[in-house]
């Protein structure tokens, strides 16, 4: 079957449709920016986008995603003018602040947090607390992550202010 | 310098350190080995603070590109700590070169400085700081001397800076550190003592807050983790684990396991059972099918675990001793008073891993362990090998908080590798860290004092019960020897100025694996120390922070101690009122030479403990990065506040119950509280920054909550 993922097209094996879509990404694929923590829904390194929605890769089976639009940390950066990688606000925030420490949980933190800023561009810091509360971090970055998921929500709004302008008739 | 001598021993480039160097885009390179470092790492090592390599081995700390990129070779390995960032902070002052032309690469076992101590206890930046200066000055000095060579001037006539050597009053006549030696033939003469360091006032980098160097790679999902280790052809395995502790292998048979889809070998020993298969779930699914019989192996309870870990009054072994403690305890008013903390679990959110090569002339092994030294010989001793044929390549950790002083998963790579010649990765599942590694023991506290009219302690005992430490690690003779686990009393000294005090140390053999936890007994023994601080605080009528401050010395200790309990009384607004529902608790420590105060800010939700808000004041000497020092304090505490508030490992059944994160929850952003950090520390040397900011956190809360609730709480996590 075909995924896609980034933008790009991925042929896997039809057999095993049961097998879930972390594994495929790390072991088949070679994705291995999506991490693995528990394998069962609850720290959230794992979290991915399926159709721009925050979603656990370690409990999402393959078969369900024939079609889908699937996005993961390798993704989330955009190749710029010069070929160069351009982080996405999120990325550029979460190093701005210094977030990782191990880094391990970052890809699904930053996932997380850029699945909320897409469907709300501009959170409160309850939203963050509550769209984020689902992303373990064993070293403890909490309260930079916060801080970083909500500046990256004020460049976000400083970066699309003048496009909104010039939209205007 | 000592009177060891440096040998004068040329230098020529190894395979492996040439192989290095052709790896980068075709870009010819030179490395150039110190003697010098490795005598200072020796001497390093005789106070007990950092490993020497093996002095036959050829170090090699830096390379020096022709492109004028530097790179740094660190035996420490990073797992969140930030200790590349300082080293190359400390490694760019003396070599000066510019911060983007320094490269940071973790060391290996065959190339760049051997380490065999490992990455722990707080001890990387304070080890590494002085020999690691010295080793980039005689670097510096020796490219001076070849540049001085080159351009036929005197080398006093030389300027170093920005990765160039320039001649005073004429800038355009310079080389920079790659031309140098591109242009150089022959060997490298290493100067026999090391060159005058760089005064403080001239530091360019060593106490800023450089960016993290490892952070890029880290936030764009590349692979630099040991789970995430590839090779062509690879294949996944997976162990069968026991069922209960200390049931081991009694009978195994293959089974159906090799009929098993993608099932490529099954492989048995006395005491395992392995399957290597062409993906993870095939070879973890395989397992099911094995026919294996074990023995019956241990039937504890968890109320068992408690009962074992108990004070024995006077058994345990004295580690500290001031004046008369039994003279004096039955003395005035007398408070006594019990503390408990649980078994608990790492938690480090990348499990275990390693993948492994073996190939009949060298095995690689890479692996996420905070070991590389160790683990090489594991290996090499499970493949019934050379130590030299196996090179251990360490990977970035997801968390190691002590964890991965093991590291199971390279030796059961390594023999499935063995036996099907191919790449093989073991990394393991949540449940099999959960139940099949080991654990931060349990501790049981029993406090004695005596209070003068005064209000001042007359005598103080602390003894304390823990299971095993750092005797778990060791050879068996090294606790009958010792006795008391340094480890296990870690922390439970009586720092405070009091005429009589004591602790006693008891060793608790239990049969749940437990060692090495972030920060050893520092978080329980502070716990039980400055909670009944704050009992005897309470008991003499007096305000806690002024409690303590009376019974500080004024020496050193004392002094510094007042400096970062006034710090971050005041930061925290000690002696006003908190906001409405909230009160405040104050506690300190002392933990490889740093000195910490931290007052927490409590409410209480739904009958739970919500802490708001944590003040910390840290006097950890010479600051090299202090986002970083900030990030550690931060960390520290989220990880102390998650155990103190959350988290218990409890035993039913002989078998450890948690299984996954659903019986282990750890506190998340929504438990988590605002931190605000002060670096209050002077000095010329840098302290532990990993572990001490941990050591007051429990007890800050349980004196905040009884401040609040009237209730004291004594055993951890706490519940009200
Ligand atoms: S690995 Fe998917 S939520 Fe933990
Ligand atoms: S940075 Fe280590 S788990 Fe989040």
């Amino acid at each position: 079957m075909k995924l896609t993922i980034n933008d790009r097209e991925y042929e896997v094996p039809e057999e095993n449709p049961h097998r879930v879509l972390l594994w495929v990404l790390r072991d088949e694929l070679g994705l291995v920016g999506t991490r693995f923590g528990c394998g069962a829904g609850i720290c959230g390194a794992c979290t991915i986008h399926v159709n721009g929605v925050a979603t656990r890769a370690c409990l999402t089976p393959v078969s369900t995603l024939a079609g889908a639009r699937i996005r993961t940390v390798e993704g989330l950066s955009t190749p710029g003018p010069d070929g160069q990688p351009q982080l996405h606000p999120v990325q550029r925030a979460f190093l701005d602040v210094q977030v990782p420490q191990c880094g391990w949980c970052m890809s699904g933190q930053m996932m997380s947090a850029a699945a909320l800023l897409e469907r709300n561009p501009s959170p409160t810091p309850d939203q963050v607390v509550e769209a984020m509360q689902n992303n373990y971090c064993r070293c403890g970055t909490y309260c930079r992550i916060k801080k970083a998921v909500l500046s990256a929500a004020q460049q976000l709004a400083q970066e699309t202010k003048p496009l909104t302008q010039e939209t205007k008739p | 310098m000592s009177d060891a001598v440096a040998p004068k021993k040329s230098w020529r480039p190894t395979r492996r350190q040439f192989l290095l160097g052709l790896g980068v885009g075709g870009v010819g390179a030179l490395a150039l080995g110190l003697p010098a470092m490795r005598l200072a790492v020796s001497r390093a090592v005789d106070e007990g603070l950092v490993p020497s390599s093996d002095p036959l081995d050829p170090t090699l700390w830096f390379e020096v590109l022709r492109d004028d990129r530097v790179r740094l070779h660190l035996p420490k390995v990073e797992m969140g700590q930030g200790i590349h960032t300082a080293l190359a902070q400390i490694a760019a002052e003396e070599l000066e070169v510019p911060w983007e032309r320094l490269e940071v690469v973790h060391a290996t076992t065959a190339h760049g400085p051997v380490d065999k101590q490992g990455t722990s206890g707080s001890m990387t930046v304070v080890g590494l700081y002085q020999p690691l200066r010295e080793s980039a000055a005689t670097l510096r000095e020796m490219l001076r001397t070849e540049a001085a060579r080159q351009l036929g001037v005197q080398a006093s006539a030389l300027v170093a800076a920005g990765g160039t050597l320039s001649v005073r009053d004429q800038p355009e006549k310079k080389l920079r550190y790659g031309e140098v030696v591109a242009k150089h033939t022959g060997t490298w003469e290493v100067p026999e003592h090391p060159p005058a360091l760089k005064p403080a006032k001239d530091f360019q980098f060593i106490g800023k807050s450089m960016p993290r160097v490892d952070l890029e790679a880290k936030l764009t999902g590349q692979g630099v983790y040991g789970y995430d280790q590839r090779l062509p052809g690879m294949l996944y395995g997976a162990t069968a684990r026991p069922p209960r502790l200390g049931s081991t292998l009694r009978a195994a048979r293959e089974g159906k396991a090799r009929q098993q889809p993608g099932v490529v070998e099954v492989l048995m020993g006395s005491d395992f059972a392995s399957v290597a298969a062409e993906s993870r779930e095939q070879a973890h699914a395989a397992l099911a099918h094995l026919e294996l019989e074990w023995t019956e192996g241990e039937s504890l309870q968890q109320a068992d675990v408690e009962a074992r870990t108990t004070v024995k009054d006077g058994e345990g072994v004295l580690v500290q001793e001031e004046g008369d403690v039994p003279e004096h305890l039955g003395r005035g008013k007398q408070l006594s008073a019990e503390y408990r903390t649980p078994l608990a679990a790492h938690a480090h959110l990348e499990p275990q891993s390693a993948l492994v090569e073996v190939k009949p002339e060298r095995v690689r092994v890479w692996a996420s362990t905070q070991m590389p030294g160790s683990i090489r010989k594991q290996v090499a001793k499970a493949l019934e090998r050379d130590e030299e044929s196996v090179e251990l390549v360490p990977t970035h950790l997801g968390g190691g908080f002590g964890r991965r002083l093991d590291a199971k998963a390279a030796i059961e790579a390594a023999r499935l590798s063995r036996a099907t010649g191919r790449p093989v990765h073991v990394g393991w599942t949540r449940a099999e860290e959960f139940r099949h590694g080991f654990f931060r023991p349990p501790t049981h506290h029993v406090l004695k004092a005596s209070l003068e009219e005064s209000g001042k302690v007359l005598a103080i005992e602390h003894q304390q019960a823990s299971g095993d430490v750092i005797f778990s690690l060791m050879p068996g003779a090294v606790g009958a020897v010792m006795g008391a686990d340094f480890g296990a009393w870690r922390g439970a000294t009586i720092r405070y100025a009091m005429p009589h005090r004591r602790t006693l140390a008891q060793r608790v053999e239990l049969p749940v694996p437990t060692a090495t936890w972030r920060g050893l007994g520092l978080l329980a023994n502070t716990f039980a120390v400055e909670g009944f601080m704050d009992e005897l605080a309470h008991a003499a009528g007096e305000d806690p922070l002024a409690f303590r401050l009376k019974h500080l010395g004024d020496d050193e200790l004392g002094r510094r101690f007042r400096r970062v309990l006034e710090a971050a009384a005041k930061q925290a607004g000690w002696g006003s009122a908190a906001p409405e529902g909230r009160a405040r608790g104050i506690a300190c420590s002392v933990d490889m030479n740093t000195v910490v105060a931290q007052v927490a800010e409590v409410s209480v939700e739904s009958g739970r403990p919500r802490v708001h808000r944590f003040t910390c004041a840290v006097d950890c000497g010479l600051v090299i990065n202090p986002d970083g020092a900030t990030a550690q304090v931060e960390g520290g505490i989220m990880m102390a506040l998650s155990s103190a508030l959350s988290e218990r490992i409890t035993i039913k059944n002989g078998q450890v119950e948690a299984e996954n994160f659903y019986d282990y929850p750890l506190l998340t952003m929504r438990e988590a509280p605002e931190i605000d950090t002060l670096l209050v520390g002077e000095g010329d040397k840098p302290l532990g920054m990993g572990e001490p900011p941990m050591g007051p956190v429990a007890a800050a809360v349980a004196n905040a909550l009884f401040t609040l609730t009237g209730k004291r709480l004594r055993s951890l996590p706490l519940k009200l």
